[in-house]
């Protein structure tokens, strides 16, 4: 996963950040400050042809001039891309629009699998060997997509990954595989260690698997290297192409990365940070017979910049922008979006594929943690998380309430069938709040601080570690940059008033806050951090592990169980269901985790409205940010 | 000017230079240290605070943090002599091209509207002196208060709105074009950030000017001067006009850095990635070579303009070239 405040996949850098160890903390966590990505995928938009699309003709050709998320531009094109850079915006802005995964995620509204825009037909098992049966792609340069391509990345991995590739994940892909061959110049073969759903090794594996072409295998602009047959030779590929990656201003005529697959290719770059794509000649895939011809990023410093030139149009122009929460219309009951403010231009809500949480820190050296290990108060604590406010409030009625560690939007059949219903199943009640925590042995005291007077391990006392005196006092640093986030957390802490719960909250940086997650310290490190409550502002977003399995946030020493929650049973769960490709195995894990709430439930808001012109036609969005405008066209 | 003038002149400036560096070196240091007490540090901010301890390992290899604090000072401090500011792992670009594309942007905008501004306070702040209480002081007094509470992200958006939105004569954002050129022929673009960030300037100087020209209209040498019967005009011209612009010239100087920054908001609004933006964006990512290598030019600025005040206030002014010679 990436980050989301800078982008939508980590959810910080959205800006922003993921891992099992890997995808750490960067590539997944989620974040929600000022733009999210603007990620619009048509999958399989068919609008293209020659017939009228809403009763106007399609038009061939065109350019879109395309607004990037705030404070936000593509700075590394590599796409083995290291965690420094492991963001949506160099992922699905600029790599995947020239060079295409092996397996694309996202068709339609579904964060899943998209067959057509695949480079390879969905993968067949046999036991533990996987066979993987390439399309006919082409490079610009004349040469197939082989299996050679394949093994080029895979042997990258296996190299320099655990380093070098940002969605690393320890005793994971490719450390769970024994074996991988080209059987062919459109075959290849694995052999998996270990027993893995078949669904989960291709959601969540496979998934990061983008062909390198050969003509990339050289460790000098003359020397010519063997990544994809000889491990040994692989350190020194990685780094003359992290060496080509360094500068944007040298790539449109760079000879390596003008080597791509994809439909577009990088025609200029300007010391602004906006990139122009032109359609690539040589592209091997399917387009719609009608479709733009040329892409323009252009960046913006801040969402009402954005917004200002959305506005007045002119020389100017945008074609595809965002609308900032803040200036959006509420939406009647029923809509997914209110009435357009923007004259000209269309509006479509976009989320992206994830969860919205605060982690507790179960493992804090602060004594406070001893608190938070108790299932009670944490009850009593998400009774006290307004959500239907937060999105009716300072998110406009944009966003989609949270249920549990398995993410609600959109339904998957991986959401258990009693999360489907959408509604809170912990909805504001500070009634029962003050009723359980006084239950459990606590004086509230709504104007100051509840205190523990039944101290001890009993059912109705404050629970094991909890001492007489203790106070509901705790520090919640959290992210500035979003403004719905900074309401989120202010109502929060009045809510908790209510009941004596004072919590300190502590405006900081993305980068603050998250510098005081894993990986150096949790569970799995034995180095206990001291915060109790942290919110980066978004949560976490499954890409480019698609599947939402608990293995990378819950499971007990996962680098991205930030707050180092452990359960025997839950971990049991997990690991029963990443064996087993039934939804049932999901749906138990899910079941069973839902109400011991190892972590406090916040709305998923949206990663963007997007304002689309009028006259263009962009498809249904994709949840996993993934962008295709080569499948867009405008109409007459 | 005696013949040993010269000489104490450039001792002074010589003195005035050597102060300069040590602000310089003092600054650095302070910069330096704080980054490094930030949460993670240096090697957390590069992964975006994420990264496994393999990954943390190898950015620290990579970036050269493992060695001593005091060692990578050193060795920044090396580099920067040498012409290079470093390297910006967070953009993914040179330090200097970062400051090379904000730069001209930042300076076109600042000197233009300081320009702009000089231009009109002074004569505002004149007449205000001139015609003290009257209709027109308080009017352009009132102007000035409105100006200076005002802040620039209001005043910029109603700009916006009005003159971008609705009318449609100037553009939303500033100019997009690369280079000071291709800033400065951009005159629809360059309008509004200039008209945003020069109303709070100009209500700062017009203050100091009218202030300065009251004192000067009471003053001895002015009474002298029309007694001898010196006309109006002249008496403004030599004696009123330049010793009102004192304040200007030694504002103007020390102003030099809180203007490039203070643009930070106007720059935001209107889409400029210049200083001020850049340099907000390095604290919020904890992108450590960029803000040191801005926050040094822009120290340099801050004590190249205070050079530039002294030697501008001791020209105006020869009473101050003496007693400090």
């Amino acid at each position: 996963m990436r980050r989301g405040l800078q982008r939508g996949r980590t959810a910080v850098d959205s800006r922003t950040p993921r891992p099992r160890d890997r995808r750490g903390l960067s590539g997944r966590l989620a974040a929600a400050c000022g733009g999210l990505a603007l990620l619009l995928a048509a999958g399989g938009c068919g609008g293209g042809g020659s017939t009228s699309a809403g009763g106007r003709t399609p038009i061939a050709g065109g350019v879109v001039t395309y607004a990037l998320p705030a404070n936000t531009v593509p700075n590394y094109i590599f796409p083995f891309t290291s965690i420094a850079y492991f963001s949506v915006v160099n992922t699905d802005n600029l790599q995947y629009l020239l060079y295409r995964p092996l397996y694309w995620f996202g068709d339609g509204r579904s964060p899943f699998m998209n067959n057509a825009l695949s480079l390879a037909y969905p993968p067949r098992y046999n036991g533990q060997v996987v066979t993987i049966n390439l399309k006919h792609y082409r490079w610009s340069n004349g040469s197939p997509v082989t299996a050679d391509d394949v093994l080029f990345w895979v042997r990258m991995m296996q190299a320099v990954g655990q380093a070098d590739w940002g969605g690393w994940v320890p005793h994971e892909f490719p450390a769970n595989i024994s074996s991988v061959r080209a059987v062919s110049q459109t075959q290849v073969r694995m052999v998996i260690k270990g027993k893995y759903s078949h669904s989960w090794f291709t959601d969540n594996e496979l998934s990061q698997i983008t062909p390198m072409p050969q003509a990339w295998d050289y460790s000098s602009a003359t020397t010519k290297s063997d990544c994809t047959h000889v491990i040994s030779d692989c350190a020194a590929v990685y780094n003359y192409l992290n060496s080509k990656s360094l500068n944007p201003a040298s790539w449109p005529a760079s000879p390596i990365w003008s080597v791509v697959d994809g439909p577009w290719r990088l025609a200029s770059y300007s010391s602004q940070g906006a990139f122009t794509f032109r359609l690539n000649p040589s592209y091997s895939g399917t387009l719609p017979k009608n479709h733009i011809s040329v892409f323009t990023e252009v960046p913006f410093t801040s969402e009402e910049a954005e917004y200002n030139v959305l506005q007045a149009g002119g020389a100017n122009q945008l074609d595809v922008g965002y609308l900032p929460t803040v200036d959006a219309p509420v939406p009647p009951p029923g809509a997914a979006v209110g009435q357009n403010p923007v004259s000209g231009y269309q509006l479509q809500a976009l989320y992206f594929w994830g969860i919205s949480y605060i982690p507790y820190n179960f493992a804090s050296t602060d004594p406070q943690a001893a608190i938070l290990r108790q299932l009670y108060f944490r009850q009593a604590f998400q009774d006290l998380v307004n959500q239907a406010e937060i999105i009716q409030g300072p998110l406009h009625g944009y966003g989609k309430v949270s249920t549990g560690p398995v993410g609600d939007y959109p339904v998957t059949p991986f959401l258990a069938p009693k999360a489907r219903s959408g509604s809170d199943p912990f909805p504001y009640n500070p009634v029962e709040a003050r009723s359980l925590l006084q239950l459990h042995g606590w004086q509230i005291n709504p104007s100051g601080v509840s205190t523990c007077i039944r101290p001890g391990p009993g059912p109705t006392q404050c629970g094991p570690g909890v001492k007489s005196g203790a106070r509901l006092a705790f520090t919640l640093p959290y992210a500035t940059g979003a403004a719905w986030v900074e309401a989120a957390v202010l109502q929060l802490k009045s809510n908790a008033s209510l009941v004596g719960i004072d919590i300190t909250v502590i405006p900081q940086s993305f980068n603050q806050v998250t510098g005081q997650l894993a990986p150096t310290c949790g569970l799995a490190h034995n180095k206990p951090c001291p915060w109790e409550l942290l919110d980066w502002g978004g949560g976490w977003t499954y890409v480019p592990d698609y599947l939402p399995t608990g293995e990378e946030l819950f499971l007990t020493g996962a680098a991205s169980n930030v707050g180092a929650y452990t359960n025997g049973m839950n971990d049991k769960l997990i690991k029963a269901s990443l064996r087993n490709s039934s939804p049932q195995a999901m749906w138990a894990w899910e079941n069973y985790l839902r109400p011991r709430l190892p972590i406090v439930m916040q709305p998923l808001a949206p990663s963007a409205l997007v304002e689309s012109i009028n006259n263009l036609r962009i498809g249904v969005q994709s949840p996993t940010l993934a962008l295709t405008p080569e499948d867009w066209y405008y109409v007459k | 000017m005696s013949a040993g003038r010269p000489r104490q002149v450039i001792a002074f400036l010589f003195r005035r230079l050597l102060q300069a560096l040590a602000v310089l070196l003092l600054v650095t240091l302070l910069v330096f240290g704080f980054l490094w007490l930030l949460p993670g540090g240096p090697q957390q901010a590069i992964l975006g605070g994420g990264g496994s301890a393999a990954q943390l390992a190898a950015v620290r290899h990579d970036y050269g943090l493992g060695s001593p604090a005091v060692v990578q000072y050193l060795s920044w401090l090396r580099q920067v002599l040498h012409g290079n500011l470093g390297y910006s792992y967070v953009e993914n670009a040179s330090v200097g091209s970062l400051l090379a594309a904000s730069l001209p942007r930042t300076v076109a905008l600042t000197v233009i509207a300081t320009a702009l501004a000089v231009a009109i306070a002074i004569p505002a702040g004149l007449v205000q002196a001139l015609r003290q209480d009257s209709a027109a002081d308080r009017v352009l007094r009132g102007l000035a208060y409105v100006g200076y509470a005002m802040p620039p992200f209001f005043l910029g958006s109603v700009l916006v709105l009005e003159f971008a939105v609705r009318l449609h004569w100037f553009g939303a954002e500033g100019p997009q074009a690369p280079g000071i050129a291709g800033v400065l022929t951009d005159w629809r673009d360059l309008t509004l950030p200039v008209l945003t960030l020069t109303a709070a300037i100009v209500a700062v100087f017009s203050r100091y000017v009218r202030s300065a020209a009251l004192g000067v209209l009471a003053s001895d040498h002015v009474r002298t001067a029309r007694a001898t019967g010196a006309g109006h005009a002249r008496v403004l011209r030599k004696h009123v006009l330049r010793n009102s612009v004192t304040p200007v010239i030694t504002l103007g100087g020390l102003a030099i850095p809180r203007i490039l920054g203070g643009a930070l908001v106007v720059e935001s609004l209107f889409n400029v990635e210049g200083i001020g933006w850049r340099l907000w964006q390095a604290a919020q990512k904890h992108d450590f070579p960029v803000l040191l290598g801005f926050i040094l030019v822009l120290a340099s600025g801050a004590v190249l303009g205070s050079l530039l005040a002294d030697v501008g206030y001791a020209i105006a002014d020869p009473r101050v070239r003496l007693n400090r010679s």
